[in-house]
């Protein structure tokens, strides 16, 4: 110390002075250092402090103070002014430089006559100051008064930070422009909005000219018109920086009135909302934009239909929808998969834009702003769904103008496509309506761009008509078909023929195969007439089932009548395989008719096998668990693999009728059956002949091992009554010398 | 240090049957009632022998101001005598040595004005009165 003496600091008081780590005070008693270096002082000031509720730790020196803080922080601090050593002043200052320290309350105790103490007291950072007294009860509310105000202040401290992280979080800031004062002021959060730092001084000309070059006339404009109606400002606007990114920012502010009524600035926020602005533009991309191709969707083009319809009625000219649809995609689909199917339809999508003046972006706004030929900025194509593309053309001057992009589109599709490492040639049938001829809303055009399409396919595709009446005949005549085939199962005009399959060793029936047929008005209809139909539009599913239902009803009344149980053959489209409730299909029609599920045999092509095998698989092998047999139909016009075909849980292969047909004529064709055969019986499976109508047809069959055949040589498709009969009568054909043999239930 | 007992001295000044500074005694013109009243206050049953603490601490203070004031002359001790001057100043004022506390200051502000001569006489007056003021608290602590 500085006498050389004890300090009573060091001594006495310490002595009687708990330390900051003590058992503490109570949580809300304020925690008060208390520097002095007289020790009568400390004493007397710490008594009587406490005994006012305080919570005192004493420090006899500034040295010791500046210690006692380096892990600590009292709420309040009053410091002796002159002290030996460190004096109040310099502790004051050293406290100020402390983190945590800067907003403390210290209070400084001078001398009564000490001015000079006073001022010294504020420039070193003290809060207040105190005249040296045995006044306790003024010291103790001063003391409460900055004690209060520094809560305040912290809290305030707090609040700002609070809203100051919000609108960190949030990207945004306050502002105010003052008209005759200080112009443009903004908070530091403010400035980050527009990426500038936080001490920067920015004026409002120098915003200006932040402001992107596409908007800032616009937008001081706006501004001028606001400032001249004293309204609310709220806007987007976009900024280009130093960094050359471009952000959106949303202002909104509200004027200021003074007591005369005058408007004399503006206060409000702006907002970075460039996030929010891309994701909002994605989002409209994605409702309007075909995300494969990246042409306008079908909501995108029906809009612009809409709009060029609107103007072309108001204006008084014609325009015109072409409908683009694919041929034989389909085919490309399944032989290429899918990834390459998708490939084929971005290269297309590439190849007709370049056939019009397509636009991708058309703002509603911009549109009326245009002007009078404003409607050219809608003409586009774009993708409906699927292999359908429109090409919309807003203004033409007659059909002849709407056939020259037809035959664009048809010219540029007759380049090859190479997707996959494999070069396509892809064409496309067109169909073209125009506005107001061929309807006056865009939904009839469609609809007749989509029969004069329909046309061009009939025809043979590739190609392009435009729509006539006459062609809604055709259209209509098809849409009058597929709601009669629609009816056709609760009119009960569908009905299955059997044909008997035979083994013509053994001499007797061993199995049928159920074909379809339709009475409509009145006529027949074979599978050819309708089928498709049924296909196209999914009623091949409620057919399929009808069919299966039916079939097992006859088996069982077979059974009871004739004493028939030989196996129903049903064809089945692929389709029927990748639908979860076929088994419960057949469950459902076994069980009701009391047959065992062998009764019945499910048909499907190679083809058809071979194209979805991967989704048919699984069908086949519960179809198998549960006693039903696979057969192959029309086997070797296909491309299976070998491979796979012995893995496959089947039990028959049906020879197609091609090679049959051919027996005995071309020499290849008893080399096709030999092999068929012989690959049959190495995997242990049936063969059978179908469009067997020969004599000769048959002896070649036998002699190549395939007994088990079926053809008009034995019996046409015929209705079941008509097959009990024939079953009845029927002289059977074997290697033994011949006889009639009585058909008898034989399995 | 301290031997008389706290509860004597935590009596008011106006209670004749109690110790304090005595009617003639030292003490009785020497420290202010006044303010020995009000440091009674601070500990008004005496159970914490508060006063006595206090004039023990000040009698401490004073001895060694008062050894450090006789030690120090000439022009180098002014600021320590300024200094010890500024702290007797106010310490003395708390234990009602007004007289001296007045002194104190009047010796401070010289020390600070710097001039060794015109200190001279006022510093002798103080160790003077302080003699004569530790005299007193002494007497007050023997009680």
């Amino acid at each position: 110390m500085r006498f050389g003496i004890c300090s009573p600091g060091e001594s006495q008081v310490q002595r009687m002075t708990p330390s900051p780590t003590d058992a503490g005070p109570g949580q809300d008693q304020p925690r008060v250092l208390l520097v002095d270096d007289d020790e009568v002082n400390l004493l007397l000031t710490s008594v009587a402090l406490r005994e006012r509720g305080f919570s005192i730790t004493e420090a006899p020196s500034g040295e010791r103070a500046l210690a006692l803080t380096a892990d600590w922080t009292p709420d309040i601090v009053v410091l002796d002014a002159q002290m030996p050593g460190l004096d109040g002043f310099d502790t004051c200052r050293r406290l100020r430089d402390l983190p945590g320290f800067e907003h403390v309350p210290v209070l400084m105790l001078t001398g009564l006559d000490d001015d000079a103490s006073i001022a010294r007291a504020y420039q070193a950072g003290a809060t207040d100051f105190f005249v040296k007294a045995n006044q306790w009860g003024l010291l103790t509310e001063r003391l409460n008064f900055l004690l209060r105000s520094s809560r305040t202040r912290i809290e305030l401290d707090r609040s700002k930070t609070r809203l100051a992280r919000a609108q960190d979080l949030a990207r945004m800031g306050s502002f105010d422009w003052m008209r005759h004062e200080r112009g443009l002021r903004l908070q530091p959060e403010a400035l980050r909005v527009f990426g500038l730092p936080p001490t920067e001084r920015v004026s409002l000309r120098r915003l200006l000219r932040m402001v992107h070059d596409d908007e800032r006339a616009a937008f001081i404009r706006l501004l001028r018109e606001q400032l001249r109606t004293s309204s609310v400002l709220a806007c987007d606007i976009t900024i280009e920086q130093y960094d050359m990114l471009r952000r959106v920012i949303h202002a909104e502010a509200e004027p200021e009135f003074n007591d005369h009524g005058q408007c004399v600035g503006y206060t409000g926020i702006v907002q970075d909302v460039t996030d929010r602005r891309a994701a909002e533009d994605r989002i409209r991309h994605l409702a309007n934009f075909d995300t494969l191709t990246g042409l306008p969707n079908r909501h995108q083009l029906i809009w612009r239909a809409e709009t060029a319809l609107e103007q072309a009625r108001r204006l008084k000219h014609e325009f015109a929808i072409l409908l683009i649809d694919l041929d034989r995609f389909k085919v490309i689909n399944d032989t290429l998969g899918h990834g390459s199917g998708d490939e084929l339809l971005r290269q297309v999508a590439q190849r007709l834009r370049g056939c019009v003046r397509h636009t991708d972006q058309v703002l509603e706004g911009a549109l009326e702003a245009a002007g009078a030929r404003s409607h050219r900025s809608l003409e586009a194509v774009g993708r409906l769904g699927g292999d359908e593309f429109v090409a919309l053309l807003p203004e033409v001057a007659g059909e002849l103008d709407a056939e020259r992009v037809a035959q664009r589109v048809l010219e540029v599709m007759r380049e090859p496509i190479v997707v996959g490492g494999q070069e396509c040639f892809v064409t496309a049938s067109v169909g073209v309506a125009i506005y107001p001829r061929d309807g006056d809303s865009v939904v009839d055009l469609l609809r007749n761009a989509d029969v004069a399409m329909y046309s061009v396919k009939g025809a043979g595709r590739n190609g392009s008509a435009v729509y006539t009446p006459a062609l809604a005949g055709t259209g209509r005549g098809k849409l009058e078909r597929e709601t009669a085939l629609h009816k056709a199962i609760e009119r009960q005009e569908l009905v299955l023929h059997y044909q008997p399959q035979i083994d013509v060793h053994a001499g007797r029936v061993v199995g049928t195969e159920a074909l379809m047929r339709w009475m409509c008005e009145g006529k027949l209809q074979p599978p050819a007439e309708f089928i498709p139909l049924a296909e196209e539009t999914g009623l091949i599913v409620p057919l399929s089932e009808w069919a299966i239902r039916e079939a097992t009803r006859q088996g069982r009344l077979w059974c009871q009548r004739v004493g028939l149980d030989v196996p129903i053959s049903v064809n089945l489209p692929s389709l029927m395989f990748t639908r979860s409730d076929l088994i419960d299909q057949i469950h459902e029609a076994a069980g009701h008719h009391g047959v065992p599920h062998s009764m019945l045999r499910v048909e499907i092509t190679e083809d058809n096998l071979m194209k979805d095998l991967q989704s048919v698989i699984p069908a086949l092998h519960r179809l198998n668990e549960i006693g039903v047999e696979i057969s192959i139909d029309d086997f070797g016009t296909g491309y299976s693999s070998m491979s796979r075909l012995t893995t496959l849980p089947i039990a028959e292969l049906k020879i197609d009728r091609a090679f049959i047909k051919d027996l005995g004529i071309t020499p290849q064709s008893p080399a096709i059956v030999q092999a068929i055969v012989a690959l049959g019986k190495a995997l242990g499976l049936r063969v059978v002949a179908e469009g067997v109508e020969m004599l000769r047809q048959m002896d070649v069959l036998q002699r190549l091992g395939c007994s088990i055949m079926q053809g008009y040589m034995f019996c046409r498709p015929v209705p079941p009554e008509e097959l009990e009969r024939w079953i009845g009568s029927a002289v059977l054909p074997n290697n033994r010398p011949k006889r009639a043999v009585a058909v008898a239930p034989s399995r | 240090m301290f031997k008389s007992s706290p509860c004597r001295l935590h009596v008011s000044a106006d209670d004749h049957g109690s110790p304090g500074p005595a009617p003639g005694g030292p003490a009785a013109t020497l420290l202010d009632a006044l303010a020995l009243d009000r440091l009674r206050q601070l500990d008004p049953d005496g159970s914490r022998g508060f006063l006595s603490q206090v004039l023990s601490t000040y009698r401490q203070s004073l001895e060694r101001h008062l050894a450090l004031l006789s030690t120090l002359s000439g022009e180098g001790a002014l600021k320590p005598v300024g200094d010890a001057a500024h702290t007797l100043k106010s310490s003395s004022a708390s234990v009602g040595a007004l007289d001296f506390s007045r002194l104190c200051a009047q010796v401070e502000s010289l020390a600070r004005a710097g001039d060794p001569q015109a200190l001279a006489a006022p510093l002798s007056a103080l160790r003077a009165e302080g003699e004569r003021v530790l005299d007193a608290v002494r007497d007050m602590l023997s009680r």
